[in-house]
């Protein structure tokens, strides 16, 4: 298992860097600061629950649009940044093939930000649910480690991508790319698309529903969106959507295997 | 078993030719020292040997095994210390080696290993305070981990100060007497010359010599430099002196030429070169070194090759009878 080696030691030195901490922190504050301001807006003195925090608009503006844009961050480099060092030499020239640099990589990298986004939810949480926060503790487990199978998705996007990139500086373009395609760009095209689908002609063998929701799950930021929104209702592969759920799981499973997969492709043909 | 064959590797980046059709051995047990300039095509080499850059034509075995098709678990038999490497700065050098050791799946003890490179005092501070010396110290730890059958050193000494060269051949020297083959490369003679078994000098990518050390000494006694002072002479009224038998090198800079050859060829050259209409003013001796004689094979710096430079390279010079290692 020369895979692991190398995510034990991603995970060691990752969590060594001023960016995760700092990001850590960030991630402390803002979930904290999204409970206070909950608190504040409701309706002086209730508790509100969890789910309503974790249901708020913020919240799935932090989950849905931050923790990409971290895990592209703290990825992007990975392949390419040890390439350019050369401290993949280093690694290279220990027993390990290219394939468990890629994986062990992806494995590392994302349990270095699981345990961001695991202490970014829980220590606000523990801290609030003395006060006036009451804790659904199995959805607020399960929003969390929902948060951390994003982060992996796109770690192993960036990761992937590092692997085939030719450059440092592809890759960050790359990176950057991947971000507008997949956050923001995917939710401009959704009105237009919905629109042009509605008016499908006859021939087309497919629904437009079947394209709409085929679209909706290949982008793994509106899948987490899906699921989340699901596990908040307590519907979470249940009710009508649990086909969908279902696929939209699938799917991010899909990106966790397929991204480094791919980029190890080029990476296996390369010269280092 | 050879311990490195390359047969005919050509590699080629681009449109530059950084290893042209060479043919290399490494015998099981004998320490190797791979000289050349810097450019010359060495560090490739040793990629190709890591599978870190595959060759354009040509085929690799390390240990028996076809480099391209090997698993990854023949790098548990190969210590390496490579060339243009980073550590992972934030990381100690305690963690470097207990890294190294189980990636191969080793049982070294890592203070032992730290002490024998000597960075015990260093060993808990992150790599990335390191200087390029204990660098080069932690990254020749991890090579040493698990008692490799084959030890691939790129540059060893870079960075190292006198003392820590010499440590450094003391280690290559004790690996060697636990039976493990060395092969390291260096653009200095002098590191070569203290331990190794066989030599091979490349030059533009190509092998131009490869011998023992002994072997290549008794070429540079029996080698003789002549320093002529001459009224005008050209490259080109050089090239019947270098078609001459016992002459390695020639080079003419303003009205000194300098001929390398056998001590019976002096006279040959001078009567060459007086029948080629050159008038000879002053006739100067001096013997050649073994550094002049690495020079001669490589930068040409006051001799050049036999036959120019860049095309394919004449016999090393003469007497030089190949032992040790085949």
């Amino acid at each position: 298992m020369s895979w692991l080696v190398v995510a034990r030691k991603d995970f060691e030195d990752s969590i060594r860097s001023r960016w995760l901490q700092g990001l850590t922190a960030l991630f402390v504050g803002l979930v904290a600061l999204i409970a206070v301001v909950s608190l504040r807006l409701s309706t002086g003195g209730e508790t509100i629950s969890t789910n309503a925090l974790l249901g708020a608009g913020f919240m799935g503006l932090l989950s849905g649009t931050l923790v990409p844009l971290i895990a592209l961050v703290i990825a992007y480099s990975a392949v390419t940044g040890e390439r350019e060092s050369g401290s993949l030499k280093l690694l290279l020239s220990l027993p390990h093939s290219r394939a468990d640099v890629v994986f062990g990589k992806v494995a590392g990298r994302s349990a270095a930000l699981s345990t961001a986004i695991i202490v970014g939810f829980v220590v606000p949480a523990v801290i609030l649910a003395a006060g006036p926060l009451s804790l659904d503790i199995v959805s607020y487990v399960g929003y969390t480690l929902l948060v951390s199978l994003l982060v992996s998705v796109f770690v192993a996007i960036a990761v992937g991508w590092s692997a085939a990139a030719p450059s440092q500086r592809i890759a960050l373009g790359g990176a950057i790319g991947l971000y507008f395609l997949f956050v923001p760009f995917w939710d401009i095209i959704q009105f237009p698309l919905q629109i042009a689908i509605s008016s499908l002609p006859e021939w087309v063998p497919v629904s437009g529903t079947a394209i709409s929701n085929a679209l909706f799950l290949l982008n793994p930021a509106s899948a987490f969106q899906g699921l989340t929104n699901a596990l908040l209702q307590g519907q979470l592969f249940a009710g009508e959507t649990a086909g969908l759920q279902l696929s939209a799981l699938s799917m991010l499973l899909f990106w966790l295997l397929a991204a480094p997969l791919a980029g190890l492709f080029v990476f296996q043909r390369r010269d280092l | 078993m050879s311990a490195i064959q390359l047969s005919s590797v050509t590699k080629r980046f681009d449109d530059v030719e950084a290893v042209r059709n060479l043919d290399l051995t490494v015998e099981s047990g004998e320490i190797y020292g791979f000289l050349g300039p810097n450019g010359a095509g060495k560090s490739t080499t040793i990629n190709m040997l890591l599978d870190f850059v595959r060759p354009t034509e040509g085929t690799i075995t390390v240990l028996g095994e076809p480099v391209e098709a090997a698993e990854a678990e023949l790098r548990e038999r190969i210590g390496v210390l490579p060339e243009g490497f980073d550590v992972y700065s934030r990381l100690t050098g305690r963690k470097h080696i207990e890294f190294a050791i189980d990636s191969k799946k080793a049982d070294d003890d890592p203070d032992e290993i730290l002490d024998r490179v000597g960075l015990t005092d260093a060993a808990d501070r992150a790599a990335g305070g390191y200087s390029k010396g204990m660098a080069q110290r932690l990254a020749l730890g991890m090579a040493l981990v698990g008692e490799p059958e084959l030890l691939i050193l790129d540059e060893p000494s870079t960075g190292l100060d006198p003392g820590g060269a010499k440590e450094m051949r003391e280690i290559v020297e004790a690996e060697a007497a636990r039976g493990a083959t060395v092969f390291f490369s260096s653009h200095v003679l002098g590191q070569v010359e203290a331990v190794c078994d066989r030599v091979g000098i490349l030059h533009e990518g190509e092998l131009v010599t490869e011998d023992s050390i002994e072997g290549l000494r008794s070429a540079s006694d029996s080698e003789e430099t002549l320093i002529l002072t001459v009224d005008d002479a050209t490259d080109d009224d050089l090239d019947p002196v270098r078609r001459l038998e016992g002459v390695s090198g020639a080079a003419v800079e303003g009205s000194m030429v300098t001929v390398s050859c056998e001590s019976n060829a002096k006279t040959d050259v001078i009567s060459t070169l007086g029948e080629g209409g050159t008038e000879i003013r002053d006739i100067e001796t001096e013997s050649t070194s073994l550094e002049e004689l690495f020079l001669s094979y490589t930068d040409g710096e006051g001799v050049v090759e036999k036959d120019g430079r860049g095309s394919t390279p004449a016999e090393p010079p003469a007497a030089s009878a190949p032992e040790g290692g085949q």
